[in-house]
């Protein structure tokens, strides 16, 4: 909004600058990691039956993502370049090694329902694809912001995605009845498709279709 | 270098900008300690609340199949230490758990596990002490399509079993049977007993459940059988 060319050095105070705001904005919307980037679609897939699920994934992610680019970026003028991507690795496992064990420890129940997919979040292109492409090249408080609204766009749409499959899948929302019982007895019937992956390609698909035409992005070729 | 670095910290900086293989390695070597120590003392810390999640979840189930209920982990421990005995049967050592009321028992539980269509399926069963009327299932651990074969932990499946009869009349193993549609459509009134119905869309899952619940009683057929001569 304002003029993005100027580029004050970052304060350190608890105000933001102008850059700051920009890496806070862009991932929401203008460069989304899943609806621009199409990056870590396959968790999106996967934990958006439910908006609980959805929900704790989300925050998994995003204290991953943060979290290795503020320490990442933290060591990035002692790795030697030619292991980065191996120690950026290490760092990025090992917090999802511990993201795991809390879920495991204090919300076991959902850690059930999630089981594999916090694991693979050390797959994640997002959480790489930030740690080499920012993290690496940019001071810690930056790289900490820009996983932060990175993990927050990746959230918003498993929660949109969540939400739709959820209520015409399930009929609910985060586990209370939306769709009232007497549509059921009139013969409604709960939307089979939305419970399985291709339901949550077919959202993920609209929803980059919906980005792109608002946003007005030209063909690639 | 005509200038010394100042500090530890300069002189790393200095040394990764052309970094020797000894360098490399030290610092491989550093991460490596530091998220291995980070790693197991996050498992270490947590693994006496994990391992009471675990033991907490296997006792609501146990709990659920033989038709008890409490609401909070300490509520479950409590309710488990009072009614439920664990005790090992059949020449096999199987593990079976009793539910006693005032003393004597009213349900006998069993863990039952099969194949379902992504994976295996993890659960109890209970009988009453006639060993034959189902008094209860539940399922703990699975990875079967929320919404389709994951029904299997809803209640109002788990409601079908109850009161079933897995013995037949002439005193055969029956066990229980998951069918297509509603049993009272497709079975004839006497044997609907040995029937419940079955999940649309989750004809896989059906089969399996089917299959593991057949093997889980033949399994225990044995002591459910000297349990009824016991009883004459």
């Amino acid at each position: 909004m304002a003029t993005e060319t100027a580029v004050p050095a970052s304060g350190g105070g608890i105000g933001l600058t102008t850059r700051e705001k920009k890496i806070l904005k862009d991932p929401l919307w203008d460069n989304n990691p899943i609806t621009f980037q199409i990056l870590g679609v396959c968790s999106a897939l996967a934990v958006t039956v439910q908006m609980q699920t959805a929900v704790v994934m989300s925050m998994a992610l995003t204290t991953v993502v943060a979290g290795s680019g503020l320490i990442i970026s933290s060591l990035r003028e002692y790795i030697p370049s030619k292991i980065r991507i191996i120690v950026q690795l290490t760092v990025i496992a090992s917090l999802v090694i511990v993201v795991d064990q809390v879920l495991k420890a204090y919300l076991f129940n959902i850690s059930k329902q999630l089981s594999v997919f916090v694991g693979l979040i050390i797959t994640n292109c997002i959480v790489m694809g930030r740690a080499e492409g920012f993290a690496m090249s940019n001071p810690p408080r930056e790289a900490f912001l820009d996983g932060l609204a990175n993990g927050v766009g990746y959230s918003l749409i498993l929660l949109a995605v969540a939400t739709v499959r959820e209520i015409l899948g399930n009929g609910s929302w985060f586990g209370i009845r939306i769709v009232p019982e007497f549509l059921y007895a009139h013969g409604y019937v709960n939307n089979g498709l939305m419970v399985l992956a291709p339901g949550a390609f077919i959202i993920v698909g609209l929803l980059i279709w919906a980005q792109r035409t608002i946003m007005g992005v030209e063909k690639h070729d | 270098m005509s200038e010394a670095p100042k500090t530890w910290l300069e002189r790393m900086k200095e040394k990764a900008k052309t970094p020797k293989a000894a360098y490399t390695f030290g610092f491989a070597a550093i991460i490596c300690i530091v998220c291995s120590l980070v790693v197991s003392s996050a498992a270490t810390l947590l693994k006496q609340r994990q391992d009471r999640n675990v033991r907490i979840d296997q006792q609501k189930n146990i709990l659920g199949a033989v038709g008890l209920s409490a609401e909070t982990p300490e509520a479950i421990e409590a309710l488990y230490a009072k009614r439920i005995e664990k005790l090992s049967v059949t020449d096999a050592k199987l593990d079976l758990y009793v539910r006693s009321d005032d003393g004597q028992p009213a349900a006998y539980a069993f863990p039952i596990k099969g194949k379902g269509l992504w994976s295996t399926l993890y659960g109890f069963l209970a009988l009453e002490p006639d060993g034959d009327t189902i008094k209860g299932i539940s399922f703990y651990k699975h990875g079967e399509t929320p919404g389709l074969g994951a029904e299997i932990e809803k209640e109002w499946f788990k409601n079908n079993f109850v009161g079933k009869k897995c013995i037949a009349d002439d005193g055969s193993l029956a066990s229980i049977t998951l069918v297509k549609g509603k049993v009272k459509d497709v079975i004839a009134p006497l044997l609907q007993k040995h029937f419940v119905d079955g999940i649309s869309g989750a004809t896989v899952t059906s089969r399996g459940v089917t299959a593991l619940l057949r093997s889980g009683l033949e399994q225990y057929a044995p002591f459910f059988k000297t349990l009824q001569k016991e009883k004459r």
